[in-house]
């Protein structure tokens, strides 16, 4: 197996954008779990219809409204432009599109671990002293980790094989936003380059392996520390 | 049960006889498959041998050259193939899938610069300047491959890294300029012709790639047929080529 | 301590309304299971927010509708013990135990985290998490981080159901610590009236959703001695029995009461029930039971169809039950001496 500097460029810009992705949303993630947990508000069905969306849509259809919101003529893409920032064609938009695919599952798994937090210990501590946002920080927050930790191992993986959305949004630009499945892709779409999209499949396959593991460690690192 | 039994076996039967019967393709139906830029070209001359020939339909396939060759490597069904370069029917022609005693020469083209763009483009230098650049990925997209000779040649391709944005046929690096999505796109000058908001911005100098050359074949199987026969001659006659010419196709 | 509530609130088929006031500094709050109880106590330390009405906690308004009050939980301090010991599980027991004294405010800080673990014991588990604690010391810990909040009210919700019986009647001076030696005042919720009688001074009976009267713990007692199942629970502090034959015999009124199972060291608490106890007009003189003790009658009561009679020797009281005919038939009356006759093995030992 031989990986070409482009290759090899792919599999830093995967790993850099599946790990953007994934830290930037996992506050968002924490909140908007918390908001459909523990909030009471009308329009509470619409958030977590609006959250799941993407999980039910094609990614390319996700590309393209991406594309329609942040592009050149765009509903944002023109304010951000004036201010000179630039997002379509940039690893920022495979940031993005990563980032939305991936957000609902992120959700999902942290609600889970936030459901299984007994509402009386959150009781308890309003009850110690402790005003909403406190209780967030030291008791919901901590017992939301195992949530929160299987929600970024999932997104990561969803990321580092995220392609509809991404080559809309950000195109296939070797070096710049061209990931693992879309030099795949360049790859697979020419037969004289079967052998190569084969090298860099198994690539991917080992960093999902890796990550996985590496989720498995934290958690169980958690697990040791609490029970003693 | 056994009658519920029986009436399941009948539905299965039903099933396999439909779908062996729509396998075979029916008489005089002729599969194409050609390069992307070739669309809009192939279809009027389609439309009309078929209005000569009513017994002759045709089930037409757009795209990269490679893809297309990987296609038909794969099985696609295939009567005729017109690549935008050599290159993919020397690689069906090593695989013995196309018939190398019917390939002739179909037409030639130019390539150029496009965009709608409201920078200062007027040749390969004015490139560097620029954010980004659409490209056919040059893997499977000859229009891309000879886009990157020229790039080489010109000693400009390490100075663009992180600006080329690889297109999945000459087609999409066209609507990419269209679009404004990129300052410019490498296409064929009969793509730029048919584009409504890119404009050529200039022509790249043929010294740099090698010419853009659209040979044409009969498949293995398009070889057994008398119809991919007849209408693999009619493509070079006049009545093609005038068509060829009115898209802005070089002929010689 | 001075609770006045005026609250009315709806859930779901259940609506509770509550127009009350009490004072003291240990005050029950019983009722059974789906009285409303629960949902009272949840409203007055501010988890559950009344449809209407107004609460007050001495002279701090906690809730009121008309002046568009309304304290947060973290405002009113008022903590809370539960049922299940509700320790936080990602801290250990110092971490708990400091929670609520953390966010406490530096002035209201009269209970200091030495003292406190002094008087409930914990100074061995401090080190220890949370995970493997008994069921006695997860509630110990529970209440110490509760007292360490230093709150002006503490209220204990069934904080002994969950644990064993041997084990209850461990924790009660414990939770009785909280007044005696803390000073906090504190509201306690139960299903039992013997935890009541242990704990309080003043009972609130809650029933469906309505307050059905104030009392004391004895008064509680003697109403529902016909309709509980164990009649009067009489609560007996002995102590300092002398041995003879297998038998424990501890001074009590003007002689003594003879017990099966005591204990040679220390205090203990026994529980003899009313029905337990059969009365004599004449002395019998020779029966089974070892106690057969003369007393005179002291007062009267009737619960239900039963007539609770109070009998007394010395400065000493045990209540008897008996139907009412039986009572007619032996003419008893106030003032008049009867012969009680207990069992040794009757004696039932709590703590």
């Amino acid at each position: 197996m031989n990986l070409t500097p482009s290759d090899i460029a792919a599999v830093a810009l995967s790993m850099k954008i599946a790990i953007t992705a994934t830290l930037i949303s996992l506050p968002f993630g924490f909140a908007v779990a918390g908001l459909i947990v523990f909030g009471q508000f009308r329009g509470k069905v619409l958030l977590e219809v609006l959250v799941n969306l993407p999980l039910t849509l094609p990614p390319v259809v996700i590309g393209y409204f991406l594309l329609l919101l942040l592009g050149k003529h765009g509903w944002a893409g023109s304010a951000l432009r004036a201010a000179g920032i630039e997002i379509i064609f940039t690893w920022k938009a495979a940031v993005i599109a990563s980032a939305t695919v991936g957000f609902p599952l992120l959700v999902r798994s942290i609600r889970l671990g936030m459901d299984s937090i007994d509402r009386q210990l959150l009781q308890a501590s309003r009850s110690l002293g402790a005003p909403w946002y406190d209780t967030l920080a030291t008791i919901v927050l901590p017992l939301s980790f195992r949530g929160m930790l299987a929600g970024s191992s999932l997104m990561f993986a969803r990321s580092l094989g995220e392609f509809g959305a991404t080559i809309i949004v950000a195109g296939n630009i070797p070096g710049l936003t061209q990931t693992i499945p879309l030099a795949i892709y360049d790859y697979a779409s020419s037969p004289t380059g079967t052998t190569m999209a084969l090298s860099l499949c198994l690539v991917s396959v080992v960093l999902s392996v890796a990550i996985l593991f590496v989720h498995e460690g934290i958690g169980k690192k958690l697990e040791d520390g609490r029970s003693q | 049960m056994k009658t519920t039994r029986h009436s399941f076996l009948r539905v299965v039967m039903l099933l396999c006889a439909f779908m062996t019967t729509a396998m075979p393709a029916m008489a005089g139906q002729l599969n194409l498959s050609a390069a992307a830029s070739l669309k809009e070209s192939i279809n009027e001359m389609t439309d009309k041998y078929t209005a000569k020939h009513p017994g002759t339909t045709f089930v037409k396939n757009f795209g990269a050259s490679g893809a297309l060759a990987g296609q038909i490597e794969n099985g696609a069904p295939a009567d005729l193939f017109i690549s935008a370069s050599t290159e993919w029917m020397d690689y069906l022609k090593n695989k013995k899938l196309v018939d190398a005693s019917s390939e002739k020469n179909f037409a030639y083209n130019l390539l150029v610069f496009a965009g709608a763009t409201s920078k200062k483009v007027t040749g390969m230098n004015d490139l560097a300047g620029l954010d980004k650049i659409a490209i056919g990925s040059p893997k499977s997209v000859p229009a891309g491959d000879y886009a990157m000779q020229a790039l080489k040649k010109a000693g400009l391709d390490q100075k663009l890294t992180g600006k080329l944005v690889m297109g999945k046929d000459v087609r999409e690096c066209l609507m990419y300029a269209e679009l404004g999505e990129v300052d410019g796109s490498f296409v064929y000058r009969t793509d730029a012709l048919q584009a409504k908001k890119a404009k050529i911005l200039f022509t790249v100098p043929d010294e740099l790639y090698s010419r853009v050359t659209y040979p044409m074949a009969l498949t293995s199987t398009g070889a057994r047929n008398s119809e991919a026969k007849a209408f693999i001659e009619w493509l070079q006659s006049g009545e093609a080529r005038s068509i060829l010419k009115k898209y802005g196709f070089v002929l010689k | 301590m001075n609770l006045r509530f005026d609250i009315e609130k709806q859930l779901g088929e259940f609506s509770l309304k509550i127009n009350s006031e009490i004072s003291g500094e240990r005050i029950g709050i019983f009722g059974s299971s789906g009285s409303g109880k629960s949902t009272l106590v949840h409203l007055i330390a501010g988890l559950l927010h009344p449809d209407s009405g107004e609460l007050y906690l001495d002279e701090t308004c906690l809730y009121s509708n008309r002046k568009r009050i309304d304290l947060s939980p973290e405002q009113r301090r008022i903590a809370l013990v539960f049922q299940q010991a509700m320790l936080f599980p990602h801290l250990g027991v110092k971490a708990n135990l400091l929670y609520g004294y953390k966010r406490c405010r530096p002035e209201h800080r009269k209970i200091s985290p030495e003292a406190l673990t002094k008087v409930l014991n914990l100074e061995h588990l401090l080190q220890r998490g949370v995970g493997n604690l008994s069921g006695g010391e997860k509630q110990r810990v529970a209440l110490g981080r509760a007292v360490l909040a230093n709150p002006r009210l503490l209220i204990m919700d069934e904080p002994l159901s969950a644990l064993d019986d041997s084990l209850r009647y461990q924790i009660i001076p414990y939770l009785r610590s909280v007044s005696e030696e803390f000073r906090i005042p504190y509201l306690f919720i139960s299903h039992s009236i013997t935890e009541m009688q242990l704990m309080t001074d003043r009972v609130l009976v809650v029933r469906d959703g309505r307050i059905s009267g104030i009392s004391t713990p004895d008064e509680l007692a003697r109403t529902n001695m016909a309709l509980s199942p164990h009649g009067y629970m009489n609560l007996l502090r002995l102590k300092d029995p002398v041995m003879l034959e297998g038998l424990y015999h501890y001074p009590w009124g003007t002689g003594s009461l003879i017990v099966s199972n005591g204990r040679e060291e220390g205090e203990s608490l026994f529980e003899l029930s009313s029905r337990d106890i059969i009365l004599f007009k004449k002395n019998p003189e020779a029966i089974s039971a070892r106690n057969l003790i003369e007393c005179r009658v002291a007062e009267m009561f009737d619960s239900g169809g039963r007539k609770g009679i109070v009998l007394e020797s010395g400065s000493q009281r045990l209540v008897a039950e008996i139907v009412r005919t039986a009572a007619e038939e032996l003419e008893i009356s106030p003032g008049a001496t009867l012969f009680a006759a207990i069992k040794a093995t009757s004696f039932r030992r709590l703590g």
